[in-house]
């Protein structure tokens, strides 16, 4: 029997050694199969290439120095940045319209809605940008279709191209989107448009200065995640764009498993990573200050 | 504008977004049963015959046991784990709440072909290289956040005190654990465990690093077989995905109210 006194401090600590008990298997997962193998591409980074062999041995910054000088992958960077922008842009101007009609509606077909927004999230990837194919492809639906309404003579090419990836990644992507700004939207108080209403503001009136003020934060979050999903994208872009159109992940792709370049791949893949965080980052603090204004 | 004609311009609108969302779908499904390899409108004729080759495939029944075993496997270790971490995390006093929280979220967020060749170089030093074990370890990292969001969801929405009053009545910590809590959490952890699912089952940028002879899963395996060439075996094996995924997802809505997930 332990003294009353000192009763309650054990149980106290001991709980706590409880608490951490069923945390630990998750972070003992985490540090041994994602944190630390991610860190490990940085050595990895810093090594030569030596053709044939592979790995060499020493330090160097040239993987690095490339990805940030050379033409060919600046173009590769640069590329998937502004795919990831124009990405963002697009889903947010198409997905924002839908998420109000959804969040506002009172239909009691409202939650199938919205597990038709969220089945093409769950449904493979590699399944929906098959059926890109088949409709961008050179003999495909969308070629079929324009040149059997006359408006082309030859097949238009919407793949391995930037229109093929734009479309392919929006369609990824949107659903991502709408769900966030749904969860946003539903959360500001109807009472507040009402009241805009009462004061006598029109409908457009009250979206403009009330609504959409309000979502920010939403349009913020789902922004930051629609980016750093499109430009870290592998299986679209690799499947529209082919071998010849590349992204940043596809370049990883192709230096790890076909070139077999590891050096330069983990660089690409730390620049990567560094963007991301970076952008992660900014994203809390704009949001943060957003909230802090009002 | 008045307010019903408002009302069909955002219906209409509505239409066109979802038409463009299921437009791919519909057409792997069409895909499937049409002679041709390419596909038209309206299909020339047709066939059950890529149904049929996709069941003789030794290939494709390969993968998609492998898949479906990683997808169980993974999942079940994720919920285990992740409902640990989320009791964890509401129930217990523990310093650096946020920053565990930060971490355990972050693979979500986190480009999976960097994981994929973290792992890939990881495994290679370690000599799991195209094991099944290492496909395992990556889908539970991967999966484990889906669970943990999911059961936070459950779990913030208890009562504490639910289970202290089964203390109160005999029951030990475990016993009130498992009659009490874990029961009130079932919606989170079907919900948790069907996204854990499903995201093993499709998962592409981490697997194709890892997978090897033998280990192959099915989207790896749908994947190079749409780089070698289009061939309508594909559609034919994306059309039971797309059935699969559509009747998983109408199941869940019925049984644990899957929107509230989302």
């Amino acid at each position: 029997m332990p003294e009353p006194g000192r009763h309650s401090p054990g149980v106290h600590r001991r709980w706590d050694l409880a608490g951490l008990g069923l945390l630990s298997p998750l972070l003992l997962l985490l540090l041994f199969a994602f944190l630390l193998p991610i860190a490990t591409l940085i050595p990895t980074s810093l090594r030569p290439y030596i053709a044939g062999t592979g790995i060499g041995e020493g330090l160097t910054l040239e993987h690095y120095v490339k990805a940030l000088t050379d033409g060919f992958y600046l173009e590769i960077i640069l590329r998937t940045v502004v795919l990831g922008l124009v990405v963002t842009l697009l889903t947010l101007v198409v997905g924002y319209p839908l998420a109000y009609v959804l969040a506002r509606s009172t239909s009691r077909w409202r939650h199938w809605l919205m597990l038709l927004v969220v089945f093409p999230l769950l449904l493979n990837l590699v399944v929906r940008t098959f059926g890109w194919i088949a409709l961008l492809a050179r003999r495909g639906l969308v070629n079929q279709w324009l040149m059997g309404l006359g408006l082309t003579e030859e097949p238009v090419r919407l793949m391995f191209n930037f229109t093929g990836l734009l479309i392919g990644l929006t369609h990824i992507f949107l659903p991502f989107m709408v769900l966030v700004l749904v969860a946003v939207i539903q959360n500001i108080p109807r009472e507040v448009e009402d009241a805009a209403r009462t004061l006598g503001a029109g409908f457009w009136s009250v979206f403009m200065r009330v609504t959409l003020p309000l979502s920010v934060p939403g349009i913020l979050s789902g922004s930051i995640l629609v980016f750093v999903l499109t430009i870290s994208a592998l299986v679209t872009p690799r499947l529209l764009g082919g071998p010849t159109y590349k992204v940043m992940s596809t370049l990883i792709y192709e230096q790890f498993l076909q070139l077999l370049n590891w050096p330069a791949g983990s660089a690409m893949a730390v620049v990567m990573t560094l963007i991301v965080l970076a952008l992660i980052l900014l994203g809390t603090r704009l949001a943060r200050r957003w909230e802090a204004q009002a | 504008m008045t307010p019903s004609a408002r009302r069909w311009v955002a219906r209409l609108y509505c239409a066109l977004v979802f038409g463009f969302l299921m437009l791919p779908v519909a057409v792997v499904v069409l895909a499937s049963f049409s002679t041709t390899a390419y596909l038209t409108i309206p299909p020339q004729g047709v066939t059950l015959r890529w149904y049929g080759r996709v069941l003789e495939s030794a290939d494709y029944l390969s993968a998609i046991g492998t898949s479906l075993l990683l997808a169980s496997v993974a999942t079940v270790c994720a919920l285990v784990i992740g409902t640990a971490t989320s009791y964890a995390l509401v129930r217990r006093a523990l310093p650096g709440k946020a920053v565990v929280s930060a971490v355990v979220m972050s693979p979500l967020i986190f480009p999976g072909v960097v994981i994929g060749v973290a792992l890939l170089q990881f495994y290679a030093a370690l000599g799991l290289a195209g094991s099944f074990a290492g496909l395992v370890l990556a889908h539970v990292v991967i999966t484990v956040p889906y669970v943990v969001r999911t059961t936070l969801a459950s779990l913030s929405g208890l009562d504490a005190q639910l289970e202290d009053a089964a203390c109160t009545l005999g029951a030990d910590r475990l016993t009130a654990f498992w009659k009490v809590t874990l029961p009130l959490m079932r919606p989170g952890i079907v919900a948790g465990g069907l996204f854990a699912f499903i995201t093993s089952f499709d998962n592409v940028p981490v697997s194709i690093f890892l997978t090897g002879v033998g280990t192959t899963t099915l989207p790896v395996k749908i994947f190079t077989a749409i780089e070698f060439g289009v061939d309508p075996t594909v559609a034919a094996v994306s059309s039971l995905l797309i059935l699969t995924t559509a009747l998983a997802l109408v199941l869940a809505e019925r049984w644990v109210g899957f929107h509230r997930f989302t």
